[in-house]
This record gives structure tokens, C-alpha cells and sequence, in this order.
């Protein structure tokens, strides 16, 4: 099983009507479009597929500079397989699995090269705002902004399978299970699962967070 | 850490074993239908928080959002893809000991093969059968360099791929164009 090979893949979308859905019944179209010379349908791939890729290389917690790489390659190679793609409309899918197997061979070589200074766990906490980040820092939106950093440090405390899943799980717009399962390496089935007790520990610990 | 510090399993077979146990677990959580729908109602609400928290915090960047919008250029349907067929990383046994071996890539269209050797000074490499071709390494949507070949279809490059990288060859009538890699 190697990255990038344009095999119809094992991951059968279930019929799930989460809010993504809609936007992801276009999906094979804008591939055919994309195909056909149409450069806003690659826009329109690049917009929505995008946080899903980057969503993966951050599940799996590479250093800025090798996730970077990551999410290139991953859209170069979309880019060069575009005509090539078997299954159009589960190019989610396709993308998701080919970050899965290239932040893994990441991965694989790092434990090969045990360099001690590499920093393959750094998690940016970085000081810079985003603008957004500066929107929500205004007064009014202060107690919001508040709960959605605790929100993200509770995410980050959870345990790496948790943490995972639902990094990948909200992305925007919301992926499918088949695409999950083709991030992550796990069976769609057991995402629903996975997921309810996920959040359901996530809601304790921001419960035990506002007790305290 | 906290509880759940396992890794997804990589494996078939535990993969299958673990599913069933989240099933099992899911299914001992089930307190009848009223309590149910409230918390699943919890569940989404803490969902579409996080995917709030998501965009505002860990967005994609700005610049990785364009380079994938300037991808669009490397779409080529002219060119034949060849694909990797070995990559060391992946296919070779690690030896002992050697921290700094070369990565060693493969890569097949049809009939011609493209055998890489990637070092941190470069880059060397082979076609076979062995023809004369003209070679570039790509680097990104704008970045191609031409690297020497000589008749025989050998050729060696003194600078290192630099993040992602493909190799567009032409053979005659024919362009091919290795899959993208991150070196």
C-alpha cells in the first residue's frame, strides 16, 4: 500500500447526512470541471478540501515545516492525479488518505533518523494574531473567545486518539465518515462511537474546568 | 496524556477487534431514548464549538492555501505519470547504524523506469532502458531546473530537492513526469 495510487479505496461512504454533505456532492463535478480547464472549480476544490488536508497533517502533530511540506506535496500530486482519479466524488477521500501515508512516512523517518533536535512535537501556541483571533478579542466577544481557547487546550489534553479524531472531525465544512476513516486509518464504523465518547469525555473535562 | 494514549491501530486485525470493543462500550452508554437525544444534542452543539475553535485557531495558512491554488498549473494531461514503485523510506530495511543512507526512489511509466538517489548534495540517477532525454526537477508550480544527462540517460544534479519535488522527462515525443514527493 503506497501513497498516491489511484486504487477505488476500501472506505465506503455511509450515507450520512452531516452538514457537509451538500457541499460534498459536488465534489465529483468539480473534479470533471477541474479536469475540463475550469479554474474556478479548482478554487472551489481548494477551498473546501483545504482544511481537511491541513486538518490531518495537524492530527498527526508534525513540525511546522514537515506539515508544510506535507500539505504540498499532498496538493501537487492531487493536481498532477486530477484526470487520473478513479472515484471523483470521493476526492475527500482520496486526499485525506494520501496526508494520512505521507505525515506517516514523515513519521517514519523521523524515528529512523532519531534526531534529537528535531522538533517534530512543537505545537505552535504562537503570540501572532490572526485577524479573526483579533476580531474575537474584542471586548464584547472576550467571554466567546475565552471558551474557545479553553475549548482548544481541553482538545489538546485529551488523549491522541481523541485528540485525532476530532481535530480531523471539525474540519470546515464537516468531512464524512469515509473521509475520517481515510485520514485516520480507522474503520467508518467506528467513528460514530469514537466520536460520541470523545466528546462526552471533552464536555466532562470542560464541566470539571468550570467547577474548579 | 491523559487516558487514551494509544495510537490508531495501524493493523487489520486489531483495527477490527477495537472496533467491536468501541461498540460494545458505545452501546453500555445508551440510557434510553429521552436522555439520549438530549446529549446527542450536546454532542453536535460541542462539535460545531470545536470546528468554530478550529477555523479561528489552527486555520489553514494563507500561503499554503495559495500554493494549492497555484497548483492547478502542474495539472498536465499531456504527461504520462510515473509512478513510485520504491521508495526506500517505506520499502527498504533500515540498516544498523546508518542514519544517513540515501534515499533511493523508483519510479515507472510503462516501459521506462527512473531509478533517484536523493543526498543532502543532490541528486544522481539513472533511465533505463538507456536513452538520451532532456530532465528537469520541478520544485512547485513555477520552479523547473534543468539537470545534466548524458547519452546513456544518466544524470546528477548538485543541488538537493528542497521540499517537494518532481522530475519531468522528455524522451523523444514523450513527457513524463514522476509523482510528486517530498524528499
Amino acid at each position: 500500500m503506497r501513497a498516491g495510487t489511484l486504487r477505488s479505496t476500501a472506505y465506503h461512504d455511509v450515507p450520512y447526512t452531516r452538514g457537509g454533505a451538500v457541499d460534498r456532492t459536488e465534489v465529483g463535478a468539480l473534479v470533471q470541471s477541474a479536469v475540463d480547464g475550469d479554474a474556478a472549480a479548482w478554487k472551489a476544490l481548494v477551498e473546501g478540501m483545504s482544511p481537511l488536508v491541513w486538518s490531518v497533517v495537524r492530527a498527526h502533530r508534525l513540525s511546522d515545516a514537515d506539515g508544510h511540506e506535507v500539505y504540498q506535496t499532498v496538493w501537487f500530486r492531487f493536481a498532477q492525479n486530477l484526470g487520473r482519479i478513479r472515484e471523483p466524488d470521493k476526492a475527500g477521500s482520496w486526499l485525506a488518505s494520501t496526508t494520512r501515508h505521507e505525515c506517516l512516512k514523515v513519521l517514519k523517518a523521523l524515528t529512523r533518523l532519531t534526531l534529537t533536535d528535531d522538533p517534530r512535537v512543537l505545537d505552535r501556541a504562537s503570540d501572532d494574531r490572526t485577524p479573526e483571533e483579533s476580531l474575537i478579542d474584542s471586548e464584547e466577544a472576550a467571554d466567546r473567545a475565552e471558551r474557545v481557547r479553553c475549548l482548544w487546550q481541553e482538545l489538546e489534553g485529551l488523549g491522541e486518539r481523541c485528540r485525532q479524531l476530532l481535530r480531523v472531525l471539525v474540519a470546515s465544512p464537516p468531512p464524512s465518515y469515509g473521509e475520517i476513516s481515510a485520514a485516520l486509518g480507522i474503520a467508518v464504523g467506528s467513528i460514530g462511537p469514537l466520536r460520541q465518547r470523545c466528546l462526552r469525555r471533552l464536555r466532562a473535562r470542560m464541566d470539571a474546568r468550570g467547577a474548579a | 496524556m491523559s487516558d487514551d494514549e494509544d495510537r490508531f491501530p495501524r493493523h487489520g486485525a486489531d483495527e477490527h477487534r477495537q472496533a467491536g470493543d468501541r461498540h460494545r462500550r458505545a452501546g453500555d452508554e445508551f440510557r434510553g431514548a429521552g436522555a439520549g437525544d438530549e446529549e446527542e444534542l450536546a454532542d453536535a452543539v460541542l462539535e460545531e464549538g470545536l470546528r468554530q475553535a478550529a477555523a479561528v485557531l489552527d486555520p489553514v495558512p494563507d500561503f499554503l492555501r495559495q500554493l494549492a491554488l497555484d497548483a492547478y498549473a502542474l495539472h498536465d494531461l499531456d504527461a504520462q505519470l510515473a509512478e513510485l514503485t520504491f521508495d526506500s523510506l517505506v520499502d527498504a530495511l533500515p540498516v544498523r547504524g546508518v542514519t544517513d543512507a540515501p534515499r533511493m526512489l523508483t519510479f515507472r511509466a510503462g516501459e521506462v523506469t527512473v531509478d533517484v538517489e536523493v543526498t543532502d548534495h543532490g541528486l544522481i540517477g539513472q533511465l533505463l532502458p538507456p536513452q538520451s532525454a532532456r530532465i528537469e526537477v520541478l520544485g512547485g508550480p513555477q520552479t523547473a531546473r534543468q539537470v545534466t544527462v548524458d547519452t546513456l540517460g544518466r544524470f546528477s544534479s548538485d543541488t538537493a530537492p528542497a521540499g517537494p519535488f518532481a522530475l519531468r522527462l522528455r524522451t523523444g515525443a514523450e513527457v513524463i513526469v514522476t509523482e510528486w514527493l517530498r524528499a
